[in-house]
């Protein structure tokens, strides 16, 4: 399995932790990462709001470099395999657009053609790898703990994604944490959105949002939160003491977790490679209990 | 308001009427949209049946003024769950979009973004970030390579401007 691999902005600018563990455990179970040159921003969400066709023009544009290389595309991003996905649909029913997007293109020595296949981690993790490989990889089950499986809106909701999961019950992310050998209890808010994408509005909504997701996954009584997706867990986590500031409750503590450094873990690796110093929520506790075991 | 104002205001609203009349139209104000919306619980008059009702009835100009045309977290729950297949996020990108152009008000960041991409190619430059434990990390220390930008900066600037 063999993938062109896109960052995206926010995960290559500040979530280091997100890239280190998916270039750390990817290759180990059968995926390899293919780097891209030339690469730009996906577009979402400002160009997609104000202006469409320079977001069509700048998904499209990655999109040509994956097909260059011969290889189907890799976002690492539920805001940028979204918007790779629309912009894909978009140009298949309107290729007057596709083709004044090529000419453009052309400038850059790249032309789009469509034939390239958008995938999401989860689909990677749990259809072409599949828990059964994953469980199998396993060396150091994450036993006795149960986290709240949070895959972020863009990975379920959209109906021209390649979504296989149900978008009002996700079961993906769930699977491949009971392959981990973690305890899995039914999130009832897993569906719902983080808030990120308000931060550009009004910031404070975000954290009230997230806020209250966090405070009742305290009283649902897990023991941290597990994500796939970099804006979600920059929220949730990097922004976790500024979320108890808004909520005006200092003890609203959650750790929270990328699914790659938690399959990392399970798989042997140690936290420095995973990048686990870079959580800022309060990992400690619940790390120790994993090397533990 | 100036005449001009007024005379696009109209405009954006046949066109808004035009782009989505049938959608519109279908619309049976079940208030689904509404009741999933994250949004609509915390920000008083952000209600995604209301908007598509004034959408299909020509009423913009208050849409467009609105700081609440902003305030969608693109989460998708609305379009997912239309059981008319009507989705209010796609209308609120339209007049987003409508509203950018026309000069109505926006939130800074939609510029702040957009200037970035335009001149470096990204929407923001790799940072140091802060650790858990105090100090601070950059990719390098992480052993990640370094990022990727446009080859043909000038190509890149000179398709961008066209397009926006």
């Amino acid at each position: 399995m063999k993938y062109a691999f896109y960052p995206g902005c926010t995960v290559q600018a500040e979530q280091f932790g997100y890239e280190a563990s998916v270039r750390e455990v990817l290759p180990r179970i059968g995926v390899e990462l293919v780097d891209m040159e030339g690469t730009s921003c996906c577009g979402f969400p400002a160009f997609s709001s104000v202006y469409p066709s320079a977001w069509y023009y700048l998904s499209a544009r990655n999109m040509a470099i994956a097909e260059r290389i011969g290889l189907d595309l890799f976002p690492l991003c539920n805001g940028c395999y979204m918007s790779f996905a629309e912009t894909k649909h978009h140009l298949e029913v309107n290729p007057r657009t596709r083709d004044s997007i090529n000419e453009d293109l052309k400038k850059e020595g790249l032309t789009y053609t469509g034939n390239v296949r958008i995938v999401h981690i989860l689909e990677i993790l749990h259809d072409i790898i599949g828990v059964d490989t994953i469980g199998a990889n396993v060396i150091r089950p994450i036993k006795g703990l149960k986290f709240a499986t949070h895959p972020g809106c863009h990975a379920i909701r959209g109906g021209e994604l390649n979504h296989t999961d149900d978008p009002e019950n996700p079961q993906e992310l769930e699977d491949l944490m009971r392959a981990l050998g973690a305890d899995v209890m039914d999130y009832p808010e897993k569906t719902d959105c983080c808030g990120s994408s308000l931060a550009i509005a009004s910031g404070r909504t975000t954290l009230l949002i997230a806020g209250e997701k966090l405070q009742s996954v305290k009283k649902f009584g897990f023991d941290g939160l597990v994500t796939v997706c970099p804006f979600c867990f920059k929220v949730f986590d990097n922004r976790q003491r500024a979320i108890q500031g808004a909520m005006g409750d200092r003890s609203l503590e959650v750790p929270v977790f990328y699914y790659t450094q938690l399959l990392g873990l399970a798989m042997g690796l140690g936290p420095e490679k995973l990048g686990l110093d870079l959580n800022l929520s309060p990992i400690d506790p619940v790390l120790e209990r994993i090397l533990e075991e | 308001m100036s005449d001009i104002r007024d005379q696009q205001e109209e405009f954006i609203a046949i066109l808004l009427q035009r782009a989505v009349s049938e959608t519109a139209e279908v619309c049976d104000q079940c208030g689904k949209c509404s009741s999933s919306c994250p949004v609509s619980k915390y920000i008083e008059g952000f209600n995604p049946r209301q908007l598509i009702a004034k959408v299909s009835l020509g009423k913009l100009e208050e849409l467009l003024r609105s700081e609440l045309l902003w305030t969608c977290t693109s989460c998708l729950k609305c379009k997912e769950r239309c059981p008319e297949q009507i989705s209010p996020y796609d209308v609120i990108l339209v007049l987003r979009t409508l509203a950018y152009r026309a000069g109505y008000e926006h939130p800074s960041g939609y510029d702040d973004f957009i200037k970035a991409v335009v001149e470096k190619g990204l929407s923001s430059e790799p940072q140091q970030v802060r650790a858990r434990k105090g100090g601070r990390r950059d990719r390098e220390s992480l052993g990640l390579p370094p990022v990727e930008k446009p080859k043909d900066m000038e190509a890149f600037h000179e398709n961008l401007k066209k397009l926006s």
